[in-house]
């Protein structure tokens, strides 16, 4: 492993592990049971049941601020019931959209350029870790550090206006749908390099010679043998960033400066008034429509045969 | 020596899942001999030398060393020490604490370990890199590193899982010479992995080819080179030419075949003659093959004995001798080995017709699968087997 | 083929550099913008141009405590994120070492760790936060909000585990029960130290993982905010450069986090690495 490369392929090979491949004597044994028992526990007490009782609270009823264990599908009805609730899925799934093709384009081209033209190893390693690091640090301070930058006294505009191409300041970059969208490519562009790049490392270079011998152009090269030989690596960071899109609240509440909204940021206005069985149901729906959108990928893209490959 | 590293296998048998690796395999490799396990990859040699040093446990069978039963044992409690393909020396410690391995974790002090490994790394001549990391040692060094670290517990088989297989081709055959020295110095036995067959007659007393879980033949070096048992053997060890054919006369020493082109071949039987009719494997030593051009035309050599035509397909010049193979119409490839300066008093180039000769008490009967039952392995004195491979 | 500068580079290769730089100037370009504005003169505002350059609004973080318990809050989320990595740190390893035998189940708590990862973050304290609710405990940073971080650090560090068993030869572990190591030596003296880089790098992981978390935290966390909770917070109430000397400074923690992690990562790599390649045999075996 090349520094730090062991660290950065996170998403690189989740399943290998999982081949059979016995140890040296394949007896049975309690041993991977006592050593896979505290990941169980931990992710049973602090997901599973917080997930159960996502879904029973939905079901309850609400009597001003308090909970009424019950069995009542009032919240779902209001969730179906508002018009608002189907303006906010068409939103944020745009949002989803828009933020997943950017940053596939994005994810692409910086480990097609970091993999295929970047000779020195120990170069491709530095280049790689500058496009990790800000992952390492704050989202809140990555997030707000958009806004002196695209404000009405911006940097941008500023340069706009000193070079001229505009003589008074733009408007919509700031707290508008754009911003909201830059934001969320800066935080979640990662996601999409990291498998992208960990699924290109791996073709062997060879292969790519013969098809360069074989009279392949580059862009046969790309879409015959890059592409789909990075499909695992594609379909991983596309399930991160449309699930990290689909989950925010954060950014779209300051970065649109409150003339946008999401489906979790009208949840967490619910729970801020502590009105936890809407947004439960809320959250329920959220949960089955992102776990249908995971599907939808896992499906077109064997994501578990070609990791375990 | 205090403990005998006599290794004795009884009926063994390995499964992984659905893959049968290792098929009821007895053998027995006497004290202080030096094995090869010998075949192609996925044979199950690799299985078996895993299985001794208790790596693996055998589905099926006993694994006996100095006499006691050692399945279920611990390796270290086994008297036995592995050295791994790539050597497998631990890349966080020094070549020092590499050596010291084995005497930190039983607990010996610092200072007695590192005075201990110290001698051992000044046997081998590498004394003074026993600060530096692994990495840093080239690939025969680091051999030998393996090499002591195996050797600081005082084993009494060493067991060698493709040792020579990470080095170059020089220091390769440096090395396998360097082996052989260090197992007769030691008195121990070694069991030594390979898929060299030359690596393996040069290095070994006994010899055991496998394939497909089982033994082909276990025996001397020279014997499994000079008196294959089976036709695979023959063809695996690669010094032969293999014959078949119908036994269609049996006179004293001697029977005559006929294989499905017509040829007719002659070889010398001992006590159990095959009976006519009856199919027969044989096989000839390619250094033992005259090759002359042909001038008659092919017709004539058609009855006679031990004469094969055919023409030229690859001439392959080997330092003391050259390699024709030639092409037999309806028959498998056929090479004679000519000696450089027969070759060079009558050259023979591509394509040329060729007849193939040879005399009828070089050739070699292949008893078949008779071995494969318990197969104990005589080692020849060492200096008889080393001429032996050398005479051809 | 493509046409070929005189270097031998193609052409897509510059345009591809320049893609690069681009993207790697958006990605840095903006938390630029607030560092130098966290040195803002004391009549500064939230945007430029800057009204001098002081440490004014570093000190109104700590003196004035205006901006809520920074110090507080900073130490709380330091002491939380070392106890994450803590125990990111052994369960992962326990985890990747458990997932080199078969066993069953193994697929259901891989996908549960896969889910826990991408379930929303609010999603995920608010039912965390429920749980606490009903079970009548208070919710604190070092019980609920630890707990609802913990599902979001350990998926990622048992990624992690699996790239690094990928690559890790068990012939090393077999090396060593062959020299007589037991089963906890073996692990001690051989597995754990030749894969001390990707542990350094699942606490990378850990600690910064837990430092900025503030999703999962937001709602689980009780009555004592984290860091990252106290810049939420000041996101909607703050409007003066206070916050993005608290930004500055969160930030450099990390990056100090970061390059000490690298950087001994770098040096144990380099103490294993090959230094002499390719030498050349020499006539004792190149002794």
């Amino acid at each position: 492993m090349g520094t730090g490369g062991a660290i950065l392929r996170l998403a690189g090979h989740p399943l290998q592990a999982m081949r059979p491949q016995p140890l040296g004597t394949s007896r049975v044994t309690r041993t991977p049971y006592l050593l896979v028992a505290p990941l169980t526990v931990v992710l049973i007490v602090f997901f599973g049941i917080p997930l159960v009782l996502v879904v029973v609270v939905s079901f309850f009823d609400l009597d001003k601020f308090d909970i009424i264990p019950t069995f009542v599908l009032t919240n779902y009805a209001e969730v179906f019931g508002s018009s608002l609730t189907y303006a906010l899925y068409a939103k944020t799934i745009t949002y989803a959209l828009i933020v997943w093709a950017i940053t596939l384009v994005i994810g692409f081209t910086v480990s097609y350029f970091l993999v295929f033209h970047v000779r020195s190893v120990l170069v491709q390693m530095a280049l790689f870790l500058l496009c990790t690091v800000p992952f390492w640090t704050s989202n809140v301070i990555r997030m707000i550090s958009w806004i002196p930058f695209l404000g009405r006294h911006g940097l941008f505009n500023q340069s706009l206006i000193a070079v001229g191409i505009t003589d008074h300041p733009l408007e919509f970059l700031l707290f508008s749908n754009f911003s909201v969208v830059i934001a969320y490519v800066h935080l979640f562009s990662l996601f999409m390099i990291v498998p992208i790049f960990n699924s290109m490392a791996r073709i062997d270079r060879a292969v790519i010679e013969a098809a360069v011998d074989g009279g392949a152009s580059r862009a046969r090269v790309i879409t015959e043998i890059v592409i789909p030989l990075s499909k695992t690596g594609i379909a991983l960071g596309s399930i991160f960033v449309i699930a990290l899109v689909m989950g925010d609240f954060f950014v779209v509440k300051i970065m649109s400066g409150g003339q946008s909204s999401s489906v979790v940021a009208a949840m967490s206005n619910e729970i801020a008034i502590l009105q936890y069985p809407p947004a439960a149901a809320n959250a329920v729906c959220l949960l089955i429509i992102v776990m249908l959108m995971v599907a939808a990928i896992m499906r077109l893209v064997d994501v578990r045969r070609e990791l375990s490959g | 020596m205090a403990a005998s590293g006599h290794i004795e296998l009884r009926s063994v048998t390995k499964r992984f899942d659905q893959t049968l690796a290792v098929d009821d395999i007895s053998l027995t490799i006497p004290h202080g001999s030096y094995c090869c396990l010998l075949g192609p990859s996925g044979c199950g040699k690799t299985t078996i030398l895993r299985m001794i040093a208790g790596h693996e446990t055998p589905t099926a069978g006993d694994i006996r060393i100095g006499g006691e039963s050692v399945v279920g044992l611990p390796p270290v409690r086994r008297g036995t020490a592995m050295m791994f393909q790539n050597y497998a020396l631990f890349p966080h410690l020094t070549v020092l604490d590499n050596v010291a391995f084995n005497l930190k974790v039983r607990g010996v002090g610092k200072a007695e370990r590192h005075r201990r490994a110290r001698e051992v790394l000044a046997q081998v001549q590498l004394d003074q890199f026993a600060d530096r990391m692994p990495a840093q040692l080239s690939g025969g060094q680091q051999q030998r590193v393996a090499l002591s670290r195996a050797l600081i517990t005082e084993p009494r088989v060493l067991l060698l899982d493709e040792p020579l297989s990470a080095l170059d081709e020089f220091l390769r055959l440096q090395m396998r010479g360097e082996l052989r020295r260090i197992q007769r110095e030691l008195g121990i036995t070694f069991v030594h992995v390979t898929h060299t067959q030359l690596e393996a007659i040069a290095v070994a007393d006994a010899v055991v080819v496998m394939e497909e879980g089982r033994i082909e033949q276990a025996a001397s070096a020279h014997e499994i080179y000079t008196l294959p048992a089976t036709a695979y053997v023959a063809r695996f060890m690669g010094g032969q030419n293999v014959l078949a054919g119908t036994v269609i006369a049996v006179n004293g020493g001697a029977v005559t075949l006929v294989d499905g082109t017509g040829a007719r071949f002659a070889t010398p039987v001992t006590s159990t003659a095959p009976a006519k009719g009856q199919e027969i494997f044989c096989c000839i030593r390619r250094d033992r093959i005259k090759v002359e051009k042909l001038r008659a035309p092919l017709s004539s050599v058609g009855e006679a004995t031990n004469v094969l035509a055919g023409t030229v397909h690859a001439i392959e010049y080997q330092g003391s001798y050259v390699k024709v193979t030639i092409d037999v119409p309806g028959r498998e490839q056929f090479v004679g080995n000519l000696p450089d300066h027969a070759f060079l008093t009558a050259p023979l180039d591509i394509g040329d017709a060729v007849v193939a000769r040879w005399a009828t008490e070089d050739v070699h009967l292949l008893t078949g699968d008779s071995t494969r039952t318990a197969t104990g392995v005589r080692p020849l004195p060492l200096e008889a087997q080393r001429d032996g491979v050398r005479s051809r | 083929m493509t046409a070929r500068s005189s270097n031998g580079r193609p052409w897509t290769f510059y345009a591809l550099a320049a893609f690069f730089t681009l993207f790697v100037l958006f990605l840095y370009g903006p938390m630029s913008a607030i560092f130098i504005l966290s040195f803002q003169g004391p009549t500064g505002g939230l945007t430029f141009p800057m009204n001098g350059v002081s440490l004014h609004w570093f000190k109104a973080l700590v003196v004035q405590q205006r901006s809520g318990d920074f110090v507080g809050s900073f130490s709380r989320s330091i002491v939380l994120a070392i106890i994450v990595l803590a125990i990111t740190v052994v369960i992962s390893i326990m985890a990747g070492l458990a997932f080199r035998y078969r066993f069953r189940g193994a697929t259901a708590v891989f996908y549960m760790a896969i889910a826990s990862l991408i379930m929303p973050g609010l999603l995920l304290g608010l039912g965390v936060g429920l749980m606490f609710q009903f079970a009548h405990v208070s919710p604190a940073w070092f019980s609920s909000a630890l707990g609802a971080q913990l599902t979001w650090t350990l998926p990622f560090g048992l990624l992690i585990m699996f790239a690094v068993f990928s690559r890790f030869n068990r012939a090393y572990e077999e090396a060593a029960r062959d020299l007589g190591a037991s089963p906890w030596q073996t692990l001690r003296l051989v597995v754990l130290p030749i894969l001390l880089p990707g542990i350094i790098g699942v606490a990378l992981f850990g600690f910064t993982l837990s430092y900025d978390e503030f999703p999962r935290t937001l709602i689980p966390i009780g009555s004592r905010n984290t860091l990252p909770l106290e810049i939420w917070a000041m996101t909607t109430d703050v409007t003066s450069p206070a916050l993005y000397a608290l930004g500055t400074l969160t930030t450099a923690v990390s990056f100090v986090v970061i390059a000490v992690a690298l950087t001994s990562i770098a040096v144990i790599q380099r103490r294993r690495a090959r230094r002499q390649r390719d030498r050349t045999p020499g006539p004792l075996g190149d002794a």
